[in-house]
């Protein structure tokens, strides 16, 4: 074993470099100017926390960077919209991503409002729902 | 022609170094190739599964071993 191939092996390249053909799970969220745009980035977070996959720029595949959109299409992706304008959704149709798993926090519960103040009991709430269905 | 291996180095990287390099030779392309093991630099290109391959900077694939027909089609795109 080369020092490189033991580089390799502590690296976060771990998982789909030197331990066999495994996916990773990437989750991103519109993380937009809302409450709910907001609760989509934080559930995000709570993901990644959980060990679920891992947060990942949705703005880098916006601004059309090929490593952001070639790792999309490769991976297991979770989409989290803040409302059914679905920006999030549609960053993904432009360039020809499917999202594994998709939810928008409109409909696990959350009224969309521009009220920031509490986020943390409406991120919880959109959280429980979340989960039932993951 | 840049062609970038995007790899800490283990051995798919290298395979997939190999096949790059076969398939430019096979084309008869000028070529160079650089392999970028820091993953810290990997990352900030977006790529999160190795190994990646970039033509002329642009990320092409992420987390597979390409053939050297593989390759050949994106470089000839």
């Amino acid at each position: 074993m080369t020092d490189d191939k033991n580089n390799c092996c502590e690296t976060n390249a771990q998982d789909t470099c030197c331990s066999g053909e495994g996916v990773k799970t990437l989750i991103l969220a519109c993380s937009g100017g809302s409450n709910v745009g907001q609760i989509s980035n934080q559930i995000m977070i709570e993901l990644d926390r959980s060990g679920i996959g891992n947060a990942y720029c949705l703005a880098g595949i916006g601004a059309a960077m090929s490593g952001f959109i070639e790792s999309a299409k490769a991976a297991r992706t979770i989409l989290i919209d803040g409302c059914p304008v679905a920006c999030g959704r549609k960053v993904f149709e432009k360039y020809g991503i499917e999202p594994s798993d998709y939810f928008i926090v409109t409909e696990l519960g959350i009224k969309k409002t521009h009220d920031f103040s509490k986020l943390k009991e409406e991120t919880d709430k959109a959280l429980n729902a979340l989960k039932t269905k993951i | 022609m840049k062609i970038q291996i995007l790899g800490t180095g283990c051995p798919k990287c290298i395979k997939l170094t190999e096949n790059a390099e076969k398939a430019a030779r096979e084309l008869g392309v000028d070529f160079e190739i650089e392999k970028i093991t820091d993953i810290n630099k990997i990352m900030d290109l977006g790529v999160m599964m190795t190994p990646g391959i970039a033509i002329d900077g642009e990320v092409k694939s992420v987390g597979k071993v390409l053939s050297p027909e593989e390759i050949k089609k994106i470089i000839s795109k």
